[in-house]
């Protein structure tokens, strides 16, 4: 029982920048987005968000780097 | 006269010690204050923007401020500058020490221990926890590592170190925290998006830029290994009080258990032995550091 949650746990951790990028800058660039006039309107913008919020955080696991 | 085989007496260790000993009594009382002081305004800013009584705006500055304090009470706690070799008054350095380090978002246990280790092998580059920031291309190379986190990526020395034992147990210790702080990051973000980016997760990157750039680039840039030769005498355009008196950072890698706030009275009073061992700058260490604020343009 202990290795399967550190397996899960170490999955997790693994991809800790997917998860970064698609729960944290996903929730940031939804907020933004529902803040303004413009971006606001565009149908599903909250997907839409969280899926450049995720994609930055998959280049940056793959890159092993942010900047 | 740097070889320390050339070292007149009157500038021995055992008398160095002396004198810094003498210097090492005092109890941090405003390290103290700063540490706690700083985590109870930044948390005191949650509810102050949440319910509109500041603006997100000047919660940010106060944040970010925050931050800039929030890294050397923490550190005073690492060297147990608060208990003092006093078991009864550890409590303090834990308390402190993880307190002021939830602004940054950092573990007090993992920045312990490698902050141990730094002090161990200062510019080493396999053993040395800071040798990438100390070493970094550049100012703006150190601030893109800094920034990204990639500086602060203690996972490899557990490896360099697996040999270990107490290392290995107080990182592991500090593992716990730092994955409970990223699950408050987490859940915060969900709830509070605008304001855990403004309060926290911003500042906390310009506390660790700021920390990183005066803390551990500038006072060992262009330094090699040994006692006295690892740190160095600096100053530039900016009075020491903007960047914790990181200029004379090198009294502290000499002798750790100097309070911070002591440290410009035991340059004052070592630098003689400074000079007689060569360390890097000594020869321009001003006779007065007090109040000085070591500007050079």
């Amino acid at each position: 029982m202990n290795t399967l949650f550190e397996n899960i746990l170490n999955t997790i951790l693994d991809w800790n920048k997917f998860w970064f990028g698609l729960l944290f800058l996903g929730s940031v660039f939804n907020a933004i987005a529902k803040k303004s006039v413009y971006l606001g309107s565009i149908e599903n913008i909250s997907f839409w968000a969280f899926l450049l919020g995720g994609l930055i955080g998959l280049i940056a696991k793959f890159r092993g780097a942010w900047l | 006269m740097n070889k320390f085989s050339d070292i007149a007496p009157e500038f021995s260790f055992e008398k160095e010690k002396i004198i810094a000993k003498s210097l090492s009594q005092r109890f941090q009382w405003e390290m103290v204050l700063i540490g706690l002081g700083q985590a109870f305004v930044w948390l005191t800013l949650w509810p102050l923007v949440l319910y509109g009584y500041i603006s997100l705006l000047m919660g940010f500055l106060i944040a970010t401020i925050c931050a800039c304090f929030a890294y050397l009470p923490s550190h005073e706690s690492q060297h147990g500058n608060y208990s003092r070799g006093n078991p009864k008054l550890r409590w303090l350095d834990a308390l402190v020490g993880h307190t002021t380090l939830i602004t940054l978002i950092y573990p007090y246990e993992i920045l312990r221990v490698t902050h141990m280790k730094h002090h161990a092998y200062t510019n080493d580059p396999q053993k040395d926890p800071d040798y990438n920031n100390a070493h970094a291309k550049s100012l703006f190379h150190v601030i893109k590592i800094a920034a990204d986190g990639s500086s602060t990526d203690f996972q490899k020395y557990l490896e360099v170190f697996d040999n270990d034992k107490a290392f290995i147990n107080s990182f592991n210790k500090g593992v716990p925290v730092a994955l409970l702080l990223r699950a408050a990051l987490m859940v915060l973000v969900v709830l509070f998006p605008l304001e855990t980016l403004l309060l926290w997760w911003v500042p906390a990157k310009i506390g660790t830029v700021y920390t990183t750039v005066f803390f551990a680039y500038y006072p060992h840039l262009g330094t090699s290994t040994g006692r006295y030769k690892d740190t160095r005498f600096w100053s530039h355009w900016m009075p020491r009080y903007l960047n914790h008196s990181m200029q004379l950072h090198f009294i502290h890698h000499l002798h750790p258990s100097i309070g911070h706030f002591d440290e410009p009275k035991a340059i004052e009073a070592l630098k003689p032995f400074l000079v007689a061992r060569g360390v890097p700058g000594a020869d321009q260490i001003p006779d007065r550091i007090t109040y000085n604020p070591l500007i050079k343009i």
